[in-house]
């Protein structure tokens, strides 16, 4: 003979778990959007630190081709002479136009206008370089040279950064408390309905840990169930978001990817296994309330 | 075994529902407790059975005050006390053989040393044949069986019974009578409390009668 359960299991799902079920789901979608902004603040400051560039303005006088490409080569042979500059090099001609296109357009007016000369240059990783320094040493040659190593954009988008993840975590902490109290209210609502349980046991001699044992792992169970369903929801969503972005969708233009690596879904089992403990804590501490409540 | 000296117990603000209540339980005794509806044999039964302290007076259990008994070792004494409730207060969702073993299961035993004895005890109440059938499932009788197999079943040393053949037959009003007098028989203290005087007055127990909430009648065992 089977040996039943003292506390009766429930049929079909309550509408707190199903509560439980939809904070969940929104616990889990927060808790990635957190991952989601740390990636991508991550990325940005990799893409734009690592690389420098040096803008040679146009002679005012004399043949202006001529002249910049001579102070292009000197300030080429500066950065090249420079230890930690991995590689440097001029951009084009197209690919000047290419970046001032948008504002002055591809008209043939646009060439005779004499556009500084950009050099890209690339800082090997692990490497120092004293701007300040090779500044100087670049000004030294070419008094016009202008050195940008894009720290105010990589400071401004830092703090960007810094602030869409902590806003995330904001948001995620709201959520987690939200959700912890309604696993909380749920379990002493149902404790609540189950009273009569309570007392007899207690009248039969159970101790109080029988007795919690009885409900905490009824309730740990239902969350469990309710919680993992709305982190599945959620983990669905990143996967559908990741598969069309993998085909070429871009759900929202400029911001980073909405997918979750594997190892990342994996972090969304922490929001069934915290409601779960929640509920399993929360059933405790009640059945002890209940039963210093009766003598 | 049970020792109440002038106890007297009120709900709340409301009126004194037992009054300088004095009594002494032998152990090994067999004690009916008769009454009106509303004497009190409901109150007396559950501070026998240690679920309300009295709100004045003492009582003593197995030798122990449990005035000053601490929390922790009255679970360990409840589960010494047997209690039929006049409810029931059968679990809808187990089966005749889970509420009858609750006990069992509470005392920390495993299912392969009681199941024996349990099918035997369901089969001697004459539910042998509905041992999985849940309460809801049961008449009011069946189910007023399976509550007093589960209040002896782990053979208690004290039973208290809160009109135990209220729902029965004759017939099987008298077999539980005699499930009750065999455990007495084995050394348990039973008391009674029911309105039957055909019960009370089939055998030659003690009997006390509360009037009012005042223990006022005592009869002593008859030869």
């Amino acid at each position: 003979m089977k040996k039943r359960r003292i506390m009766p299991a429930s049929k079909g799902a309550a509408p707190l778990d199903v509560v439980i079920a939809v904070m969940a789901f929104l616990a889990a979608l927060a808790l990635g959007a957190s991952l989601i902004a740390q990636r991508a603040a991550d990325s940005w400051s990799e893409g734009l630190s690592g690389k420098i560039t040096v803008q040679i303005m146009p002679p005012t006088s004399g043949p202006a081709r001529d002249g910049l490409d001579q102070e292009t080569e000197a300030a080429l042979a500066v950065l090249k002479a420079t230890p930690g500059i991995a590689h440097a090099a001029p951009l084009s001609q197209n690919e000047q136009l290419k970046l001032v296109q948008p504002w002055l357009g591809a008209e043939a007016l646009v060439a005779d206008l004499p556009l500084p000369q950009l050099i890209d240059a690339d800082i090997a990783p692990g490497s120092e370089i004293n701007i300040a320094d090779l500044t100087v040493r670049l000004k030294a040659v070419v008094p016009t040279a202008v050195l940008d190593d894009h720290s105010h954009w990589i400071g401004r988008l830092h703090d960007l950064a810094r602030t869409l993840v902590w806003s995330a975590y904001g948001i995620l902490f709201l959520i987690a408390v939200a959700t912890a109290s309604t696993v909380a209210f749920a379990t002493r609502a149902g404790l609540d309905a189950h009273n009569d349980m309570v007392s007899l046991l207690h009248q039969m001699g159970a101790q109080a840990g029988f007795i919690a044992r009885a409900f905490e792992g009824h309730y740990f169970r239902a969350t469990l169930l309710a919680a993992g369903t709305g982190a599945a929801f959620a983990a669905v969503f990143f996967l559908a978001a990741g598969g069309l972005e993998s085909v070429g969708y871009e759900p929202v233009p400029f911001l980073p990817p909405l997918s979750l690596k594997p190892i990342e879904l994996l972090w969304l089992l922490a929001v069934p296994a915290a409601a779960g403990l929640i509920a399993l804590i929360t059933a405790r501490l009640s059945v002890f309330a209940a039963l210093r409540a009766i003598h | 075994m049970v020792r109440f000296e002038n106890v007297g117990m009120r709900y709340g603000a409301g009126p004194e529902v037992l009054r300088d209540v004095t009594f002494v339980l032998e152990a090994g005794s067999f004690t009916f407790l008769t009454g009106l509806s509303g004497a009190g044999k409901t109150t007396l039964l559950r501070l026998m059975s240690i679920a309300e302290r009295p709100t004045r007076g003492l009582i003593t259990l197995f030798g122990r005050d449990l005035a000053t008994a601490k929390r922790s070792t009255l679970p360990a004494l409840r589960r010494r006390i047997g209690v039929v409730f006049q409810d029931f207060r059968l679990l809808d969702h187990l089966s005749a053989f889970d509420n009858v073993a609750l006990p069992l299961r509470i005392a920390g035993r495993k299912e392969g040393e009681y199941a024996r004895d349990v099918k035997e005890l369901l089969a001697w109440v004459g539910l042998g044949d509905r041992m999985n059938a849940v309460p809801p499932t049961l008449s009011g009788g069946e189910q007023q069986r399976v509550a007093i197999a589960r209040a002896v079943v782990a053979k208690p040393d004290l039973l208290v019974a809160d009109e135990p053949t209220g729902n029965v037959d004759p017939e099987i009003g008298a077999r539980l009578i005699r499930l009750f007098a065999e455990l007495n028989r084995l050394g348990t203290t039973v008391l009674i409390a029911t309105h039957d005087r055909n019960l009370v007055e089939s055998t030659r127990a003690r009997e006390m009668r509360l009037v009012d909430g005042r223990l006022v009648e005592l009869r002593t065992p008859r030869p």
